[in-house]
């Protein structure tokens, strides 16, 4: 009984998860994302690590 | 009746998978998860079901999927590195047709977690890959825990849908998986968008945490309770309030206390008391015999060779309470055993595939919990309101791993599949954040201009 109901619980929640999913067109396509609007990300120099090229670069 | 239910639901699931065919992936990780064909007495018992499925996922990929956005981490080849060590000691095993009895379950876990890496495109597919493997493991952790609840339960008893000891119907690892998912379950809960969070789905996923925190009260595996206590401390790292958590935490520890069997205090408290311990002392047997065994067999014995062990241990005589101690007792009893189970995933590894699979499988998990670290530092850094899913999915993956490794000192699961999906989905999900931060990478003015004049000329 208890067997039961726990198997009816979550094949009921999974069977709607994927009925949900099949409706989502974001499954298989995203749009790209916005792009960044300063660099990010581990290695990037402060503004103070900047170097001016050099006039015979 | 349950066969027939049963042959209609994966019917029906698959049928929608034809329109979406990365749901095969999903059903293949459903049937992986619950057995659904364990559960049934003879229509899907003769059916191939995980191969046919594996099959139409492959297939799905291969026909229907946009391979440019496919990305491989270094994990994702430690994978195949480990897959195929692990053939050629099962090749050479000591003991060759148990271990070929192992590789048949085993490369099916590895091959299906390299395979999952590369479906996981989307960030929706990644959630659909959380929910699945929540969903899937409630279908077990609901009626333990209920059962539980009702007063049911006791070491090696407590049933959950079939009386099998095998996979994750077994008392420790079903404890251990409840413990691992309550991370992820507190994710979904929070930044699900197939489930929106609302009060229906709080409700629901307050509900299974407790059937989850029950599981290793109602198996009585210690194992699950060292993991809730693994689980307790992680999360005090993101509390904001630390002593007010750590004060509720202890009240309602000792709350709970009197509501607990006495027979699962009994068997708690055996964990301080170890050297009285049976299971404990065979363990340290155990992993002392496989350390020699290493020594002499620095490349593994191949799977199941915890088969040749032969040991003999000394335990520590106690006295039931209450009973009178017979003068002549020894303070130590001799025990002899063999083919004793390594009990720990560590000495599973180093004993089946010795030190170079011991240490590709640490630099796969390992590396697992230093990359969610990388990328939960990274989003919160970056900050953006799009990707606000990215670093709290991380801590709870990086907790469930953490879980996992705590747990699995003390239980053979080394190989779980479950385990390796929850691996799979860390490197999916890591390839996917790269590639998405090179597609929104910042490009100063000037390199925008001469790539627009390059497309001009």
């Amino acid at each position: 009984m208890i067997d039961n109901f726990s198997i009816l619980l979550s094949h009921a929640l999974l069977a709607l998860a994927f009925w949900i999913l099949l409706n989502r067109a974001d499954l298989d396509h995203e749009e790209p994302p916005p792009p960044d609007t300063e660099p990010e990300g581990f290695r990037v120099k402060r503004p103070d690590q900047y170097r001016e090229p050099t006039p015979d670069a | 009746m349950r066969d027939l239910v049963f042959v209609g639901y994966l019917a029906a699931i698959m049928l929608l998978a034809f329109k979406r065919p990365f749901l095969f992936t999903l059903v293949y990780a459903y049937v992986d998860i619950v057995s659904p064909q364990r559960l049934s007495y003879f229509l899907l018992n003769s059916v191939p079901l995980s191969l046919i499925l594996f099959v139409l996922a492959f297939l799905g990929f291969m026909i229907g999927d946009d391979k440019r956005d496919v990305r491989v981490a270094p994990r994702w080849v430690l994978l195949l590195v480990l897959l195929a060590y692990c053939g050629y000691t099962t090749s050479v095993a000591a003991e060759a047709v148990a271990a070929l009895e192992k590789w048949g379950w085993v490369w099916k876990a590895l091959v299906f977690a390299a395979f999952l890496p590369l479906t996981l495109r989307t960030k929706l597919r990644i959630e659909g890959l959380v929910l699945t493997m929540v969903l899937c493991a409630s279908a077990l952790i609901v009626t333990g825990g209920i059962k539980t609840a009702a007063g049911g339960g006791g070491y090696g008893s407590l049933v959950m849908l079939i009386d099998d000891n095998s996979g994750l119907f077994e008392g420790s690892i079903i404890s251990c998986v409840a413990i691992t998912i309550i991370p992820l379950i507190l994710w979904l809960a929070k930044h699900g968008t197939i489930f929106k969070p609302d009060w229906k789905v709080r409700i629901y996923a307050a509900a299974l945490i407790f059937a989850c925190l029950l599981i290793p009260v109602g198996t009585q595996a210690r194992t699950g309770i060292v993991c809730i206590a693994v689980l307790g401390l992680l999360l005090l790292r993101y509390a904001r309030y630390r002593m007010l958590y750590l004060g509720g935490v202890v009240l309602i520890g000792l709350a709970a206390i009197p509501f607990l069997p006495s027979s699962f205090t009994e068997r708690a408290d055996t964990i301080k008391n170890y050297k009285a311990d049976e299971s404990a002392s065979t363990r340290l047997a155990v992993w002392a015999w496989t350390w020699e065994y290493v020594k002499e067999h620095p490349m593994g014995g191949g799977f199941e060779v915890y088969r040749q062990n032969r040991i003999r241990y000394d335990m520590a005589q106690t006295a039931n309470l209450g009973e009178p101690v017979p003068a002549d007792t020894p303070d130590v009893k001799q025990i002899v055993d063999s083919g004793r189970a390594f009990h720990s995933s560590y000495f599973e590894m180093l004993g089946e595939q010795g030190f170079p699979g011991l240490i590709i499988w640490l630099i796969i998990q390992i590396g697992g919990v230093w990359r969610m670290e990388i990328i939960q530092r990274m989003y919160r850094k970056r900050n953006r309101p799009d990707e606000a899913w990215v670093a709290p999915l991380a801590s709870a993956l990086q907790n469930s791993q953490i879980i996992y490794l705590v747990g699995s000192l003390f239980v053979g699961i080394a190989f779980q599949a479950y385990f390796f999906m929850l691996t799979a989905l860390q490197i999916g999900f890591d390839t996917y954040l790269s590639r998405r931060r090179k597609e929104a990478a910042w490009r100063p003015i000037k390199s925008l201009r001469s790539t627009q004049a390059e497309i001009a000329a």
